[in-house]
């Protein structure tokens, strides 16, 4: 049939009258010269004449219905691109028999129903981002530490000369973890705690447990306060936040950035922030725990809080996670503190001096 | 009726017009916005077809409207192939930026990123030209579509040196880059058997661009003048304690007329551009040009705007409705066409349809 309409292409006509049921402009893709034609309807498909003894036949099968504005109803075939029939809008009722029903939302939308589709789609679309929020909590605790561990050190290395090499101060540092978390460094997937001399005042905990102090920290506080901001951390590595935040931002977060553009981003941003504080409090908690078995005042922590708190905190690399500061924080470990308990000073004077000169560089014998 | 004369612009019978309303779109505006909700935005490329299924088919042509052929799902798998090739180049600089900066390789980080971007431009306007080439494609008008041979690739790189020599210069070169990246793009469209024919220069374009340059600079003397009649005002009237809040007000004055000068006198540029881009271009004996002022421009997008934030984002969907209704009354076609002349298109259909452009979010024309 294809190659039958080919050969008898129609030829260019105006007046194509005939006592056929309806009128029609054709298309045949091969040329934008419209043909005015004769249609009527027979019995499982399309028959097309013209003046002169062209006809054609087309079976209903390869017809489609296209969109085809206010006052037209426009048909296509599957067989020849291009091909266009344009009918008068009131021809409808007698093609509808002919016409499979009409693409509206798209196939797989149509085959089960505009509701449907929203009632399923929305059921999917909850539960993903159900288990999207919920799974890397999930995940994280049986992720193994040594994958984690192999991760971390692909990602953070040696530091370079980022890292504060003072030998004595880097004692003082691992002794003050000591302290507020005893055995955390122990074992192959045991903390390793490295200060950096980078200027902006944070800590992090970063994937396969490495703890870094940045400079200000150790230079800008006292040894209780730094006993806390550490506790907290090793919190957020034993709870395995890390490898929540991380799952997270690999997994769901790339998937609804993927395809949801600028809203998903803004809906995943808020799932993130909403998890970060469960984990944050998390994290304070345990650190208040941690100082109390330690004998470690949590007064001096509250302070730096309150005083970071008012202070606006720089700091967009990737992987460090920052931590919003907030007077809530604050007061809960002011809250702890108990005036019966004996408090014991997180570091002694000499510790503390090594500790503060970490990021000094060691002077060259001459 | 193979002839069609002259059509003046802005008579009855007008070579282009637009025939949608509003309310007849509100259903596929409606329902698209939703289905977008509920299937995590996988459903936007379904959404863009018909809406383009809609605005095409309400935009007719000399005799007949325009059709939109293109599908969701092509759309969609267009998407996922360039997501597949794009993704594992997003993790690995993910990765190896930090692990760089972690290592005290600042440098190596920065040389990695600088290379990271130079490929984005060049893959933007390599995405840039294939989006238009696919909307051609997917064009149909007398059962006849348009395209492209060209795949584009050099482009690509015209695009990237023309954009990083307007870059060297402070963008002052960018009027040329502009217009040659406008002719590279359309001479190598077609559709049926003509060939787009675009002839832009950066003639009459010079001043416009001046004026960006010049901007601050003049808001910064109105500003200077406005703060010289306010000491001058508050000198007179002899407050003594006043003049803190009133000279506040006339600094945030002077810093919003700051930030707002150079936007507008992009936009009073880029309204010269597209009518000068119009004019330059042409398709076989038909000659385009286009009317839209830079006031008109402002209040499309002003438009845009108010409309979102008063339906509380629901007029988001209407964006692309409207921007495409502005661009269908403003343009206007002028010539003659020979319908039996009109043969199909021998140009190759691309399959990737707008991956790239959609994952670069660059438009088209």
């Amino acid at each position: 049939m294809h190659r039958a309409r080919r050969k008898g292409s129609p030829t260019p006509s105006t007046s194509a009258r005939s006592d056929a049921l309806l009128s029609g402009r054709l298309y045949d893709g091969l040329t934008a010269h419209p043909h005015e034609v004769a249609v009527e309807v027979g019995n499982g498909g399309l028959v097309l004449r013209q003046e002169g003894g062209w006809s054609e036949a087309v079976d209903a099968a390869l017809l489609k219905r296209l969109d085809g504005g206010q006052d037209s109803l426009r048909l296509g075939r599957s067989d020849v691109a291009g091909w266009r029939l344009v009918v008068p809008a009131e021809a409808e009722a007698e093609l509808k028999p002919l016409l499979g029903r009409q693409d509206r939302y798209g196939r797989w939308i149509d085959r089960i129903g505009l509701v449907p589709a929203l009632i399923a789609g929305g059921v999917i679309t909850a539960s993903v981002l159900g288990i999207g929020y919920l799974a890397p909590h999930w995940i994280a605790p049986h992720v193994p530490m040594g994958w984690e561990r192999n991760v971390g050190s692909a990602i953070v290395g040696d530091f370079g000369d980022l890292r504060c090499r003072n030998a004595a101060g880097q004692r003082s540092l691992e002794a003050l973890v000591d302290r507020v978390a005893p055995g955390a460094r122990d074992g192959p997937n045991g903390i390793k705690v490295a200060a950096l001399d980078v200027g902006v005042f944070n800590a992090a905990a970063l994937p396969g447990g490495y703890i870094v102090v940045f400079k200000p920290a150790i230079t800008e506080t006292n040894p209780d306060a730094l006993a806390g901001v550490l506790a907290h951390e090793v919190a957020h590595v034993r709870r395995r936040h890390v490898t929540e935040a991380l799952i997270r931002e690999l997994g769901i977060g790339a998937l609804i950035r993927l395809f949801a553009g600028n809203v998903g981003a803004n809906a995943e941003q808020i799932v993130s922030l909403s998890y970060t504080r469960e984990n944050e409090a998390q994290a304070d908690s345990d650190a208040i725990a941690m100082l109390k078995r330690a004998g470690i005042s949590p007064r001096p922590t509250a302070d730096l809080f309150t005083r970071l708190s008012s202070e606006v905190p720089q700091f967009s690399a990737e992987f460090l996670q920052s931590h919003p500061l907030s007077a809530k924080r604050a007061r809960n470990f002011a809250a702890s503190f108990d005036p019966r308990a004996t408090y014991r000073p997180a570091l002694s004077r000499d510790q503390w001096d090594a500790l503060f000169d970490i990021c000094a560089k060691p002077v060259k014998p001459t | 009726m193979d002839a069609y004369s002259r059509a003046a612009a802005g008579a009855p019978n007008r070579a282009v017009r637009f025939t949608g309303s509003w309310r007849d779109y509100l259903p596929i505006a409606a329902t698209n916005a939703l289905l977008i909700i509920c299937t995590l935005g996988i459903y936007r490329f379904w959404a863009a077809a018909r809406q383009r299924r809609y605005l095409w088919s309400r935009t007719e042509f000399i005799d007949d409207t325009l059709e939109w052929t293109g599908t969701g799902k092509e759309m969609f798998l267009g998407f996922l192939i360039v997501v597949a090739i794009l993704a594992p180049f997003f993790l690995f600089i993910q990765f190896l930026f930090p692990a760089l900066v972690a290592r005290g390789k600042a440098e190596a980080a920065g040389g990695i990123m600088f290379l990271f971007y130079i490929a984005l431009i060049y893959l933007g306007g390599f995405a840039r030209f294939r989006a238009l080439r696919y909307r051609l494609s997917r064009t149909y008008w007398h059962g006849i579509r348009g395209g492209s041979d060209n795949p584009g690739w050099n482009y690509g790189g015209e695009y990237l040196g023309r954009l990083a020599l307007s870059f060297i210069t402070m963008f002052i070169v960018y009027p040329w880059a502009a217009t040659r990246l406008w002719n590279g793009r359309w001479n190598a469209m077609s559709f049926g058997p003509l060939q787009f024919r675009a002839n832009l220069t950066a003639e009459g374009l010079k001043g416009r661009w001046a004026l960006i340059y010049a901007a601050p600079f003049g808001m910064l003397f109105v500003g200077f003048f406005l703060a010289l009649i306010g000491a001058g005002f508050m000198a007179a009237s002899g407050g003594g304690n006043t003049p803190r809040p009133a000279l506040g007000a006339i600094f945030i004055a002077f810093l919003v007329l700051f930030y707002v000068a150079i936007p507008l006198a992009t936009l009073h540029w880029y309204a010269k551009y597209y009518r000068k881009a119009a004019e330059a271009t042409s398709l076989g004996d038909l000659e385009f040009s286009f009317d839209a002022t830079t006031l008109q421009w402002l209040g499309l997008f002003l438009g845009n705007l108010a409309l979102a934030v008063v339906t509380l984002g629901f007029g988001l969907t209407y964006w692309g409705y409207r921007n495409w209704a502005f661009m269908v009354r403003h343009l206007h076609v002028y010539g003659e066409i020979d319908v039996s002349d009109l043969t199909q298109s021998t140009t190759h259909a691309p399959r990737e349809a707008e991956g790239f452009a959609d994952a670069f979010d660059v438009g088209a024309i």
